[in-house]
């Protein structure tokens, strides 16, 4: 990671290559030390390119960011409604342990958030999912339950009970 | 006299004028660094970094100017202190605003009540039109 003054990422977070396309899933590698205005633009810029590379999931990659305050949550939260409408689903991914451990006694948690570990589990879960539609529309009148894919391992539901799976203010 | 020179040596304090979100930033990304330097482990400095976020852009959203200063202590209690200051027109309902939930900004409502849950001591001082001063404890186990 590059280093750079705060001031100088709004002007060129555009230069940066923060926001990726990667099969239907945008890539975004969240920097550290953003100002509140820096993460609004970085916001904008995920919308923008989720319209772009007509993405069905956004990743918020937090593996570099260390200091996740409530500004930071509402983010998260916001971004993920706002993709919602665009027909893309957030995928939270690398919160650190202390990051996750402020944020729960700040407060903060995540409903209708997916949040894995890593990106392959992020990956897995795309396509995962994209198995399941494809099995759907072959059987558009198989229920969405039946549709589960054969041999099946994961259990993304089990994300379910993450203490990211809610967002309450406590 | 010698007494009040080991308590300076065991004094340390930093100033952070804030009067930008650019100076909320450097503000907590330093905090990060004093609370480890002086032996937090990294779960507890970065929820003093946080509280200095908070803090930090409360300053600057309501205020747009104000200090915060960050002493560590290390004699018999060791502790890390963050008093965040300005001139503004202080807090109507300081009351309200420490349980939460309550923002006139359209934000959480979580910064102040969030903040007060990740230290040991919180303490709130706002005279209307004189200004606000917050006060953070957090104590080195």
């Amino acid at each position: 990671m590059r280093d750079f003054e705060p001031s100088e990422l709004g002007e060129t977070m555009e230069t940066f290559t923060v926001v990726q396309k990667l099969e239907d899933l945008l890539l975004v590698s969240v920097p550290r030390d953003l100002t509140d205005s820096d993460v609004l633009r970085l916001r904008q810029r995920v919308l923008r390119d989720i319209r772009r590379y007509d993405s069905r999931w956004v990743l918020l990659d937090f593996s570099l960011v260390d200091i996740c305050d409530s500004f930071f949550g509402r983010f998260i939260h916001s971004t993920a409604q706002m993709a919602k409408l665009m027909g893309a689903d957030v995928i939270v991914a690398g919160l650190q342990d202390a990051v996750i451990e402020t944020m729960v006694e700040l407060g903060m948690t995540l409903p209708n958030i997916h949040a894995v570990l890593d990106l392959d589990d992020a990956l897995a879960l795309s396509r995962e999912y994209k198995t399941r539609e494809q099995v759907q529309a072959e059987d558009p009148l198989e229920s969405p339950d039946s549709s589960r894919v054969e041999g099946e391992s994961t259990d993304w539901d089990a994300f379910a009970d993450s203490p990211l799976s809610d967002w309450t203010e406590v | 006299m010698a007494q009040v020179q080991t308590s300076e040596e065991q004094s340390k304090k930093e100033y952070f004028p804030i009067n930008s979100l650019v100076d909320v930033v450097r503000a907590r990304r330093r905090g990060l660094e004093i609370a480890q330097e002086m032996g937090f482990p990294l779960a507890e400095a970065t929820k003093i970094a946080v509280v200095i976020s908070e803090l930090g852009r409360n300053i600057e959203r309501y205020v747009g100017q104000g200090a915060i200063t960050v002493t560590t202590h290390l004699g018999r209690e060791k502790y890390i202190m963050i008093v965040a200051q300005d001139q503004g027109s202080g807090i109507p309902d300081v009351d309200r605003v420490l349980v939460g939930g309550y923002s006139t900004s359209g934000g959480l409502g979580l910064g102040v009540s969030g903040s007060k849950r990740l230290v040991d001591k919180f303490d709130i001082q706002s005279i209307a039109g004189v200004g606000t001063t917050v006060k953070a404890i957090k104590l080195l186990r």
